[in-house]
């Protein structure tokens, strides 16, 4: 059966490479305000305002500090690769557990997020959204990953 | 939906790992199917009648819940 819409198994391990500096770079970037000074740059924005959306226009080329975009575009891509390359052994079976992961990943993601809204306010709102752009994707990887051990786990040696 | 998959490979005495191998699946997916935790599709379920050679319905049998 032809699996639409996944990438090669080998962009597994290039997706890896990326995820695990970037999200280390990402804790940093997020937790301890962390800039690397020399990727001080100029970029351009489609929109930089400070306050309310579209309150003030401050389209076209700003100063910015590119590291939390470069440890966000690489993680995203790096996640997207280890989530959705195929197994070395890709089959029906597999392909339900990928489904039936990224269904879980969602309900978890979500609730963890209207928990979030509840008991976060202010600037740590602000952290939990940052966040919380990524933790679909991290829930959906541990969980299909722990299901794949499971199973392979539960197998033994039985004939 | 029961399934005699475990009894048909008893009588090639063919491993679970063997079966897989042979029909193009993984060992899990041979492992689920005889714990009754998955139902395989429609084209898996002929590669494995193909190659016990036997009918789809001397394989896999409906239940009342089904």
């Amino acid at each position: 059966m032809k699996t639409q819409l996944l990438f090669p198994f080998r962009f597994k391990r290039i997706g890896w490479m990326l995820l695990i500096p970037s999200a280390i770079l990402g804790f940093f970037v997020i937790f301890f305000n962390f800039q690397a000074s020399f990727l001080d740059c100029q970029v351009f924005a489609a929109y930089s305002g400070a306050t309310g959306w579209l309150s003030e226009n401050k389209a076209g080329i700003i100063e910015n500090n590119i590291t939390d975009e470069i440890a966000a575009i690489l993680f995203i891509i790096g996640a997207l690769l280890v989530a959705f390359s195929k197994e070395k052994q890709e089959d029906e079976f597999i392909a339900k557990t990928r489904l039936e992961s990224l269904v879980w990943a969602v309900y978890v993601n979500y609730a963890i997020l209207a928990l979030c809204i509840l008991l976060f306010y202010n600037m740590g709102f602000l952290t939990v959204m940052i966040i919380n752009m990524f933790t679909i994707l991290i829930f959906f990887i541990i969980r299909f990953y722990y299901i794949l051990y499971r199973n392979k786990k539960s197998l033994g040696h039985e004939k | 939906m029961k399934n005699n998959l475990k009894v048909e490979r008893a009588i090639k005495n063919i491993t679970q790992e063997e079966l897989a191998r042979q029909i193009g699946v993984t060992r899990q997916a041979i492992n689920s199917i005889e714990l009754n935790k998955y139902v395989p599709s429609t084209i898996l379920a002929l590669k494995l009648s193909a190659y016990f050679g036997k009918t789809v319905n001397e394989i896999f049998l409906l239940e009342e819940a089904d």
